[in-house]
């Protein structure tokens, strides 16, 4: 039986950080933009609780809470934000979204 | 948990000291029940009681500047109250007051829900108040993310228009990232701190007391490090630094000129004052903030200056030019650290920055036509004999920005210059000198289209005739904050007394 230790909890944290983060600067839809986002978030909460787990302090369980909180506030204006877009252009890719210019 | 702990918890809770920001709250709830309650065509009168509440807030605020909380943590700590925090609230406030009057000038334009703005700058406001006291982790994380979510809503508040839309889709994303990004630095940070297998480690670690003392005993932490550079990103976002800054342009051309200004000028300044914040609270790691802070600072300057050059809309140009204005600013903040005066500096030049940018995007808000995105720098042809109070009002605020002898933005450019000379941060200073020459060029352009005649091609036959741009005539509100961020600019640049002696400048 192997034991999972910090490091283990760590290393998945990290790399769904990266995933998600590198998937938001080479994805084109908005919408895998925003789960890539998601993913991000949810490393920072892998590694809150980690470590609160192994270094005995409840502040990082508490911290998740909130997390949760903003994040679903996030989603609630972000999405509106994306069917507004969608209705008035027709389209989530964002190379397509470039009327902004000098 | 005992009782007796709950009881020394609520002890702890001093509600008098966050009055203000409760009462900005309050105000908030108020327009909403307000909008149920009276008849539709009562509603105008909705922007008003917002204004005047804000009013009511400052007078008070003002009153009780010297409270008895000032140097102490309330809330277990998640809250201290300091002269910095104390002269940020106010800020905020006078802001918020000034952004609510140009919405409701922009707001004429539009067929759109009105009262929601004034609720939501509230919101966002309150938010930005706590954010400059805050203490701890948690509540620089909710108060950072209340004003994130919020700015999302303003940036694309006209939703029939697809560029507010896309202005609040880009903002979105590059928003999400930063607080992503400031997630795993806390995250990572909170970790090194609790560890016990580290001398000096914490129960307490989000604390920024608690974490400054174990970074002071821990001075060469690999992760700690990763940790506050993330951190440092995270805030680099929200002022607009190099490499931070490619939202910048594009959310500010999109998004609704009165909310371009409140971005433009309580945003960044609540970028600062977490900045200032975080910078005590790292300062065992002085020589990796310094440096991380210092590239930022110089290509911040030089990328800014740039790129505004090159710029016709005049909302692409101001928000570049901010770019540069968060360079020299940055430049306070490292000078911080040795200089003690260079705090009321960064106070002094953000008070400046308001002043001036009011001014500007006031006289925006008025030139601006239906479609908000669309302000070209040929708008402004002529501007001052067509129009010579917004001529006036823009020149006194553009010349502002650039730093022009007389006027609050020199005094302001001065002080954090000289603060960063009394430091020793002569390239830098160098840099700063140089953008600020190179500044000159795109300000006076923008003077120039308004008050110099200029060539036009002569209207032939069968040609159709170049579209006069509409002028929206000043109301007595909007009249009197552009008159008053106008004259203050110009006051403040030959006299400092009481705001100079508040910010400790002697």
């Amino acid at each position: 039986m192997m034991n999972v230790g910090l490091n283990e909890y760590l290393t998945v944290a990290v790399a769904m950080f990266v995933i998600g983060f590198i998937g938001v600067l080479v994805r084109k839809n908005t919408l895998v933009i925003y789960m890539c986002l998601e993913l991000m978030l949810v490393a920072s909460t892998i590694a809150f609780v980690a470590f609160s787990r192994f270094n005995g302090t409840m502040d990082g369980n508490v911290f998740v809470f909130f997390i949760l909180t903003v994040a679903a506030a996030e989603v609630a204006v972000g999405l509106a934000i994306i069917v507004a877009l969608f209705r008035r252009r027709q389209t989530v890719q964002v190379d397509e979204l470039n009327a902004l210019k000098n | 948990m005992s009782t007796e702990l709950l009881q020394q918890a609520a002890a702890n809770n001093h509600w008098g000291a966050i009055a203000p920001e409760l009462l900005v709250g309050c105000l908030a709830l108020l327009l909403l029940v307000l909008e149920i309650v009276l008849p539709k065509a009562r509603h105008e009168i909705i922007p008003s009681v917002a204004i005047v509440g804000l009013l009511g807030i400052i007078g008070g605020f003002v009153m009780n500047y010297h409270s008895g909380f000032i140097d102490q943590t309330t809330f277990n700590g998640l809250l201290r109250h300091t002269g910095t925090g104390q002269f940020m609230r106010l800020f905020f406030l006078l802001a918020a007051t000034g952004v609510s009057v140009l919405g409701v000038v922009a707001l004429k334009r539009q067929v759109m829900p009105k009262v929601e703005f004034f609720t939501i700058t509230l919101v966002v406001t309150g938010a930005m108040m706590l954010l400059s006291q805050s203490n701890h982790f948690v509540m620089l994380f909710v108060a950072l993310e209340t004003i994130t979510v919020g700015f999302y809503v303003l940036v694309s508040y006209t939703r029939t228009n697809p560029l507010s839309l896309e202005a609040g889709l880009k903002y979105l994303i590059m928003g999400a990232l930063s607080s992503g990004i400031l997630l795993f630095g806390i995250a990572l940070l909170y970790g090194v701190a609790g560890s016990q297998a580290l001398t000096a480690s914490t129960t307490d670690p989000m604390n920024f007391d608690a974490l400054r003392i174990f970074l002071y005993a821990n001075p060469d932490n690999v992760i700690a490090a990763i940790g506050i550079v993330l951190v440092l990103s995270g805030v680099a976002f929200k002022i607009g630094a190099v490499p931070f800054q490619i939202w910048i342009p594009d959310v500010y051309q999109g998004a609704p000129t009165p909310v371009t200004a409140f971005l433009a000028i309580a945003s960044k300044a609540a970028g600062f004052a977490i900045l200032l914040t975080l910078v005590t609270v790292f300062d065992g790691y002085q020589s990796l903030v310094v440096t991380v802070l210092s590239v930022m600072a110089m290509a911040t300057i030089i990328f800014g200056n740039l790129a505004a050059l090159t710029q016709h809309n005049v909302k692409r140009l101001i928000g570049l030019s901010g770019v540069s204005h968060a360079g020299y600013l940055m430049i306070g903040v490292i000078a911080a650290i040795h200089v003690p005066f260079a705090v009321g500096a960064i106070c002094f030049y953000l008070f400046a920055y308001m002043l001036a940018s009011l001014a500007v995007f006031g006289v925006m808000t008025h030139l601006a036509g239906d479609d908000d995105a669309d302000q070209d720098l040929d708008h402004y042809t002529d501007l001052a004999k067509t129009h010579p109070f917004l001529g006036t009002v823009l020149g006194v605020g553009l010349g502002s920005l650039a730093g022009i002898p007389p006027l609050a933005g020199f005094m302001g450019k001065l002080l954090v210059f000289l603060a960063a000379f009394e430091a020793g941060l002569y390239p830098l200073l160098g840099v700063a000198v140089l953008g600020v020459i190179i500044s000159i060029y795109y300000y006076f352009g923008w003077i120039k289209a308004a008050f110099f005649p200029q060539w036009r091609p002569p209207v032939m036959e069968g040609d159709d005739p170049i579209p006069e741009p509409t002028h929206q005539p000043v109301s007595t509100a909007a009249g009197i904050v552009l008159a008053t961020a106008a004259l203050a600019s110009i006051i403040l640049g030959f006299y400092q007394g009481p705001i100079g002696q508040w910010l400790g400048l002697g």
